[in-house]
């Protein structure tokens, strides 16, 4: 009895620190992005500053512009070849399944330093494409393909399969019944690959920057840059933006939602 | 040449279909009379829907013919065959709503939108689905859902309807009222169905003609009363309810009966069947409910009567499942006693009565 008591008094106060070092940093940062500070690490009045800086900064601009490019493509591609890969293992049997089925979780097991270091040295000795969009999309599609295949085939198998031979029954030939059945069945599964793959790209670091060319960058790497010359006031706006929006967005979906269930 | 208007509506001859380890269908012959319910019916694993499967053309055969109205199909895709599958899951659509659905044949088609518009609208008052046109397959009960996939076949006037077992997932009494649904339906539009089943109430209830499939192969063919009062073999007899089974080897035969004797030296009359096929006879089955169980000492004139030992009585609602042992060789007879409402039943474990049948009631089991 005694030892309950304990446990229900620690419990609540070790949950609150935890919540506080989670969320103390952020908290932080979105104060001091209001700060008339340069350096964004002391409070000296209120000011929005460097929240007008970001729409006139152009490296900003441009590095936003490629994050999300690249976020873009990366999604369409990855999800292209994850879906149709799905497809292939969970519905076919060919030479080579178990090794396509174990080589797909190398890029998701291997270290992101190690994909990046292995990726730069392909790019530049081996096949000699240019570091910059190309190279970014290609890695990036590289680590989100494999990520997409997971994704779909989770759901593969939990779809009755007699939907496609109902199709066929009722007329349809295999790529008909592919349009009109497998994709609108197989969508919410692609919707939730691409709900991953898209905050992965954009977020990316480690791998981005082994094989990021030089000028053109995305906006991580572009944020890294800015904090080496001591600008930190960019990260507490970017930040504080990056922060806000998608909780705006999961309250909004939420009340959203509450209001679908009443 | 075949006369294309008494040409069956579905045959096989000769179909062999297997998969690794397994012959699925071995060497399968039938015929499939126009505008009739034809059911296959067996255990699981009897290759009753692989058969069902290689007509639809959802599986390719190894051996033999498969003909729908006359024509060779074996290598017709299942796209462009004439028939309409109705599966066991279902499989509707769960993206579109229930015309989707019911469209979806037609414009595969490409019928005409108005002509459409026309056809769903039968269909959804043939089937009583007014008002749930717009609905999605998760927003329907399951009766409901069970009529869309029916209607979503019958509007495109198959040649042949197929059915996968569609009434199993259903509960009891919803499957007694789809039954009577089905059955009225067929009738109405007049297109044949070739019917899977495991379920042998559901098979004598529908169909003109029963197949008894076991292991690959066409046990018996005949009408359900052929099927339910006199199965052929063991197999079929115990699968249809038959469930006293003696086998044993034929002792006598004087004029219109012939006695039957088993291992354990019982005798039982039976009928001379009418059976030309000249296969040995096996043994004798009897339907539970053709036995009557009486007192001890009864007097019954002809037929099989037997002394024995009630051993257990098992309660089933409408009729009490008595467990028989035979005293003198020992076998078990299961026999059905009346339910009496509000009174005590006349006879209780460990009594000693008599069992009594005619001879017609003796099925005979050949091979």
């Amino acid at each position: 009895m005694k030892s309950r008591n304990i446990v229900d008094k620690i419990l609540p106060v070790s949950a609150i620190l935890v919540y506080l070092f989670l969320w103390i940093p952020t908290v932080v940062l979105v104060i001091f992005s209001f700060s008339n500070n340069k350096f964004g690490i002391k409070w000296e009045g209120f000011t929005l500053e460097w929240y007008g800086d970001i729409i006139t900064n152009v490296g900003i601009r441009n590095a936003l512009r490629m994050s999300l490019t690249v976020a873009v493509i990366t999604v369409v591609v990855a999800t292209i070849i994850g879906t149709i890969t799905a497809y292939g293992l969970y519905k076919y049997k060919f030479r080579g399944k178990k090794f396509l089925r174990t080589s797909i979780l190398l890029p998701i097991t291997v270290p992101y330093v190690v994909t990046g270091g292995a990726l730069l040295v392909f790019f530049t000795r081996i096949v000699h494409i240019p570091l910059g969009y190309i190279s970014i999309i290609i890695a990036h599609v590289t680590f989100s393909a494999p990520l997409a295949t997971f994704v779909v085939l989770g759901r593969m198998g939990r779809i009755d399969w007699t939907l496609e031979e109902a199709s066929a029954d009722l007329g349809a030939n295999v790529l008909t019944t592919w349009r009109k059945v497998t994709l609108p069945v197989l969508l919410p599964a692609i919707m939730a690959s691409a709900a991953l793959i898209f905050p992965w790209s954009f977020d990316d670091f480690t791998v981005t920057y082994f094989v990021t060319g030089i000028g053109t960058t995305t906006l991580p790497i572009y944020v890294f840059s800015q904090l080496r010359y001591g600008a930190t006031s960019v990260i507490n706006t970017i930040g504080t933006i990056f922060v806000v929006l998608p909780v705006l967005g999961i309250l909004i979906m939420n009340f959203l939602q509450k209001k679908e269930a009443m | 040449m075949i006369n294309r208007e008494n040409a069956p509506c579905v045959e096989l001859r000769g179909v062999v279909k297997s998969f690794p380890g397994v012959i699925a269908v071995d060497h399968v012959d039938l015929e499939v009379a126009q505008g009739k319910v034809f059911s296959l019916l067996g255990p699981s694993g009897c290759g009753k829907t692989t058969t069902l499967r290689l007509v639809a053309g959802l599986e390719t055969l190894d051996e033999g013919d498969i003909l729908i109205d006359g024509k060779v199909i074996n290598d017709v895709p299942a796209y462009r065959r004439d028939c309409s599958t109705v599966f066991q899951t279902l499989a509707l659509f769960p993206h579109m709503t229930v015309e989707g659905n019911i469209a979806y044949g037609l414009e595969r088609r490409k019928v005409d939108k108005g002509e459409i518009k026309v056809r769903i609208g039968e269909m959804v008052e043939l089937m009583g689905l007014g008002g749930m046109e717009k609905r999605h397959p998760s927003q329907l009960s399951g009766g409901q859902r069970q009529r869309v996939a029916l209607a979503r076949s019958l509007v495109l006037k198959p040649k042949i309807l197929l059915l996968d077992e569609p009434l199993a997932s259903l509960d009891r009494k919803l499957r007694k009222e789809m039954q009577v649904e089905l059955k009225r339906i067929q009738r109405e539009v007049g297109i044949t169905f070739l019917y899977v089943t495991h379920d042998q109430k559901v098979a004598l209830s529908i169909s003109d003609i029963i197949a008894v499939m076991a292991n690959g192969k066409l046990e018996q063919i005949g009408s359900a009363r052929d099927i339910y009062e006199t199965p052929r073999t063991k197999l079929i007899a115990d699968f249809m309810g038959a469930s006293n089974i003696f086998p044993g080897k034929v002792k006598n035969g004087t004029g219109k009966d012939v006695e039957i004797e088993t291992e354990s030296g019982l005798k039982i009359i039976a009928l001379k069947g009418k059976d030309g096929s000249g296969k040995e006879i096996t043994g004798v089955s009897v339907h539970p409910e053709l036995i009557d169980i009486l007192p001890k000492g009864a007097d019954v004139k002809g037929g099989n009567r037997f002394e024995g030992k009630i051993t257990e009585m098992i309660y089933q609602g409408d009729f009490i499942e008595t467990k028989v042992v035979i005293g003198r060789t020992g076998e078990l007879v299961t026999a059905n006693l009346g339910s009496e409402f509000g009174q005590e039943t006349q006879f209780s474990p460990g009594e000693e009565v008599v069992l009594h049948w005619s001879p017609a009631s003796s099925n005979i089991l050949l091979g």
